[in-house]
């Protein structure tokens, strides 16, 4: 009986952990809608104080939406860069967070895959920005999936970054290890296109859970205690994830069965034409990242045609703990070891540039 | 009969670990040893073992454990060689001179074909001074790096202090230096860790570890009329190049990219712990706590593959 007094107050605790925080009240929230039918969820927060640069466009990553870069008021890299002067907007991409969910009746329908992020999600949040801020060209951060989306964009000649950072964006996965067997053999056969996978659902079904456990999967494979806190975790899992749309999952399983970077047709070569990008781009990598290996982030850096700044995240570099794949958005230290660096990168990026 | 049997199995060595001086064209003295069971040994050919700059045999063999024991036990005639400059060898003052070494031992064994494995920084020297070495057959890469990066803030604090273990082995803060460049997010069997930065590596010269250094900083070190990167580019020997997620002095990201540039003859096998209970670092590729149960048996397979 006290055992399961004590699993029910464990339970209890681990729900408060799971209260939504809602966005500060001076959040403005906005539905530009694509050219191809879907409205987005975009949310601006203002330049606190004087502006200091661009605004700047957070993207989350798979399976995640806005709330990713702002959680709360001690974890939003949102509210981060509008304390520093920079006007910041968080977006969802399609049938994520508040964006528009499918709906064969009104022409959104399924499969949805990776190419639709960055050829209709990412172009309509930045002009939107652009239109709404007024800025010529704004700055961009994406996490995970994120980043690929801006790696896609500029490669295929998109218009409107000033200046990039990507946090923990892979653009192959294939580098032997046990874990790709497994996704290659199955992956095909549990993946389909025309699926909208029901991982929100089961992050807030297995949430209060998600603290019970020392060194669980879901440690090994995401965060870091030594740099989140597993309540900020919980409260992360519970508010922060999204379905997965099955066509986008099935176009990135390329990167592991083919190590090809590259659009659903298999037609634009993503990794090969990044050559071709000439806009400063910082790349952020996360020394015990299990989802995209350090290798991986290191293959889109070198892939880089344009000015760029390798930055890897570990103790030996300076950083308090080391970093897994969430720690860079939602870590305890994030805004001094991560955002703050992405900051300077952009300062330093906004001087005019001459090519 | 029990008791016979008993004290048999106790006087018996399970190991015969012989050692011998070779010396080089230049006169410098190495130090070679030699794992052999008793009772006959594999038909496979001989396997060396050269341990990472600053290593001795130690990283192969610390108190009864590691690779050249593992791989002995299973009949295959083991060799530990340490370079100039490694564990009892005479004084290594240059890369070049460090990767040249090898010849001499091959010499020295007089074998027709040789298995090698090398290890990190000592690795990339070793294989592009000896690429065209016949003699080798198929080696095992462990967090051997190919392009060279800017080194992070701790390692450069090392090396410019001469690459000085030593100085790591005396003191709480050296010790922490030590786990985050060679033995991060690590288990081992209690004590080998400390141990082995006590009793397991030597200083680097001055010259090597200034060397090291702009190696790092500069991407590339040039050997003879070309550089590291140019001769692991062209590479054709059957490689597994195995890579540890932890490893802060070779990063998985400096090693991995081999695989792209060599034209099919190098397989990569990374690791993190979703998967195994390791991440793997520098170290523990060798002498952790589960570098016997994944890592090793990686090694022996790889070796016994046909052509």
């Amino acid at each position: 009986m006290k055992s399961l007094v004590l699993v029910f107050l464990v339970l209890l605790g681990g729900c408060a952990n799971l209260r939504v925080v809602p966005l500060p009240r001076d959040a403005e929230r906005y539905r530009p809608r694509t050219g191809d039918g879907w409205e987005l969820s975009l949310v601006r927060y203002r330049a606190v104080g004087p502006v200091t640069g661009r605004p700047v466009l957070l993207c989350h990553g798979i399976s995640a939406n806005e709330r990713n870069m702002d959680l709360d008021e001690n974890h939003s890299m949102a509210r981060w860069f509008a304390s520093k002067g920079r006007e910041a907007w968080t977006m969802s991409v399609r049938a994520t967070g508040d964006s528009d969910r499918p709906d064969p009746s009104k022409g959104r329908t399924l499969p949805i895959r990776f190419d639709q992020y960055w050829q209709h999600d990412l172009p309509t949040a930045i002009e939107h920005v652009r239109k709404v801020s007024g800025a010529d060209s704004i700055d961009f951060v994406g996490h995970s999936m994120g980043g690929m989306m801006a790696y896609a964009y500029l490669s295929q000649g998109g218009q409107g970054l000033h200046a990039v950072a990507t946090l923990g964006s892979p653009t192959r996965l294939d580098w032997g290890t046990g874990l790709e067997k497994f996704i290659r053999t199955l992956g095909p056969k549990l993946v389909s296109d025309d699926v909208l996978f029901p991982s929100e659902f089961g992050a807030q079904l297995t949430a209060p859970f998600q603290t019970l456990f020392d060194d669980g999967p879901f440690e090994r494979f995401f965060y870091n205690p030594q740099s989140t806190l597993p309540e900020t975790w919980q409260r992360f899992i519970a508010v922060g994830s999204s379905d997965t749309a099955g066509g986008v999952a099935r176009q990135l399983l390329t990167l592991v069965e083919t190590g090809r970077f590259a659009s659903a047709d298999g037609l634009l070569d993503f990794r090969a034409d990044m050559a071709r990008i000439r806009t400063p781009v910082l790349v952020v990598a996360a020394k015990l990242d299990r989802v995209a290996l350090t290798p991986s982030v290191k293959d889109g850096y070198r892939a880089l045609g344009g000015p760029k700044r390798w930055l890897l995240i570990t103790r030996a570099n300076g950083a308090l703990g080391e970093y897994g794949h969430m720690d860079l958005i939602i870590g305890e230290r994030a805004p001094d070891e991560v955002f703050r660096p992405v900051l300077d990168f952009f300062t330093q990026h906004e001087l005019p540039r001459t090519h | 009969v029990i008791a016979f049997l008993s004290l048999i199995i106790a006087v018996v060595p399970e190991f015969t670990v012989s050692y011998r001086r070779v010396e080089t064209r230049d006169h410098v003295a190495l130090a070679l040893y030699r794992y052999q069971r008793p009772g006959g040994t594999s038909e496979r050919p001989p396997v060396l073992l050269i341990p990472e700059l600053g290593f001795s045999r130690a990283a192969y063999d610390f108190e009864g454990r590691g690779l050249a024991r593992w791989l002995a036990a299973r009949g295959l005639t083991v060799y530990v060689a340490e370079l100039r400059g490694q564990g009892k060898s005479g004084p290594g003052l240059s890369l070049e001179a460090f990767g040249a070494d090898l010849r001499d031992v091959l010499d020295a064994l007089k074998v027709e074909t040789i298995d090698l494995v090398v290890h990190g920084w000592a690795g990339s020297v070793v294989l592009a001074s000896n690429a065209a070495e016949p003699r080798i057959r198929r080696v095992v890469a462990l967090n051997t790096p190919l392009f060279a990066e800017p080194p992070s803030v701790l390692a450069e604090a090392f090396l410019e202090d001469g690459g000085r273990f030593s100085s790591l082995a005396g003191s709480p803060q050296g010790a922490q230096i030590f786990e985050l460049l060679f033995s991060m997010f690590s288990k081992f069997p209690r004590g080998t860790d400390r141990g082995f930065l006590s009793t397991g590596t030597r200083d680097l010269s001055r010259p090597v570890a200034a060397q090291l250094l702009a190696w790092m900083r500069q991407g590339d070190l040039p050997l003879g009329n070309d550089s590291v990167v140019a001769r692991l580019t062209d590479w054709t020997k059957p490689t597994l190049l195995l890579a540890g997620l932890a490893d802060g002095f070779a990063s998985p990201e400096q090693c991995a990219v081999w695989r792209e540039l060599a034209h099919g003859s190098v397989r990569l096998r990374t690791f993190s712990r979703v998967e195994t209970q390791e991440d793997f670092s520098h170290l523990s590729m060798l002498l952790g706590t589960h570098a016997p149960g994944i890592v090793f048996p990686l090694v022996y397979d790889f070796f016994g593959e046909e052509p």
